[in-house]
């Protein structure tokens, strides 16, 4: 386990890990300029498991509500994550270049001067089962929960529920492909 | 080359930027390479309003002809604005994570004057002998968010308090007001 507030020996960013942030044994992030706007006031906001990788063009974009789990042997090459909500990512998952995992349509970091909807829904969790994948430019949206070992095509943009081992592509995505039975 | 950290956080200094970019007050630029593609020779080529925020995934990619400009308050999360003539983009608009927003499709549609273009804009090639391509303004004006992953192409009006969804492609009007989504992009209630 890293210890809160250091810095990764790596690091090309002269910055140190927000102190809520676990990294677990065997697991990589690429840089704490992943934090650059990172304003989670959760403790821990971020839990990354043992053996997963994370890296360049991954940011964690927390409000102050915050957090993000990744389980084992997950790999992130690239994700955008910008949530004031929960995000959850299963062990041996694996979400691609480019993603874009936001708890709305028109996410910017916390903090930007946005004026949010009156009376409209608060920011919804968004779950990633265990050996999901999520294709390159996916992009998932409150609600959105993939369940275990489903493919999410690469582009899709999902919003809601995608079945265990489903297959879902397009805008908005559907099931192209349903599990084994 | 060492990495100057100011230059990556918005505590560079965005007097250093061409004069032909005006940045109004209160504005945040937080990564100076946000302008590494800007060659626009107009002047002013970018106009910045007041207090808009520019974050580390936008790009400025403007032709020698090209004026972006930007009002008010607006936020730009990290869209890649590809200008060949005119992008205006009105007051408090957001737009969103890999939005891409062109004014020109930059390359001739006939195969015949492609290869031509590919031979001039080959490295070493003559960008003098490119053929001409037709461009058209792009226009969001107040008030419209465009959702992550969204296209605007050329010609197109966004319309006051607009909402575009997530990775839609907007070829055509958008009325004010109004919510689109999908490829190619529909009115929903």
């Amino acid at each position: 386990m890293t210890a809160a507030g250091s810095r990764l020996e790596h690091d090309w960013f002269p910055g140190e890990l927000p102190a809520s942030v676990r990294i677990g044994a065997g697991s990589w992030v690429h840089s704490a300029h992943a934090f650059q706007h990172f304003r989670s006031e959760r403790d821990p906001a971020v839990v990354i498991g043992e053996h997963s990788g994370v890296y360049v063009g991954t940011y964690f974009d927390l409000g102050p509500d915050g957090s993000v789990d990744i389980g084992d042997y997950t790999t992130v090459v690239g994700a955008i994550i910008t949530t004031d909500a929960r995000v959850s990512i299963g062990d041996h998952a694996f979400v691609a270049h480019e993603v874009v995992i936001a708890d709305g349509p028109w996410a910017a970091p916390p903090g930007a001067a946005i004026a949010r909807r009156p009376g409209g829904p608060g920011p919804r969790d968004v779950v990633i089962g265990p050996t999901a994948w999520v294709g390159a430019r996916a992009v998932l949206l409150g609600g959105a929960h993939i369940g275990e070992g489903a493919i999410v095509a690469a582009g899709a943009v999902v919003d809601s529920e995608v079945p265990p081992f489903a297959t879902v592509a397009g805008n908005p995505a559907r099931v192209v492909r349903r599990a084994a039975s | 080359m060492t990495l100057d950290v100011a230059d990556i956080t918005g505590r560079w200094d965005p007097a250093t930027l061409p004069a032909n970019v005006r940045v109004g007050p209160g504005c945040f630029l937080e990564r100076r390479e946000s302008f590494a593609r800007f060659r626009s020779t107009r002047d002013p080529g970018l106009v910045i309003g007041r207090d808009v925020s520019v974050y580390m995934w936008t790009a400025f990619s403007v032709d020698p002809d090209g004026l972006v400009e930007i009002g008010d308050g607006s936020v730009l999360v990290g869209p890649s604005f590809m200008c060949a003539e005119r992008i205006s983009v009105g007051r408090r608009v957001v737009l969103s994570h890999q939005v891409v927003i062109a004014d020109s499709d930059f390359h001739p549609h006939d195969p015949e004057e492609r290869r031509r273009d590919a031979e001039a804009s080959a490295p070493g090639g003559d960008v003098t002998l490119r053929p001409r391509v037709e461009s058209a303004p792009v226009v969001i004006e107040d008030d419209a968010w465009v959702g992550i992953g969204a296209i605007v192409l050329k010609g197109v009006r966004i319309g006051a308090g607009a909402r575009v969804g997530a990775g839609a492609v907007v070829a055509r009007d958008v009325p004010a007001g109004a919510s689109v989504e999908g490829n190619p992009a529909r009115v929903v209630p």
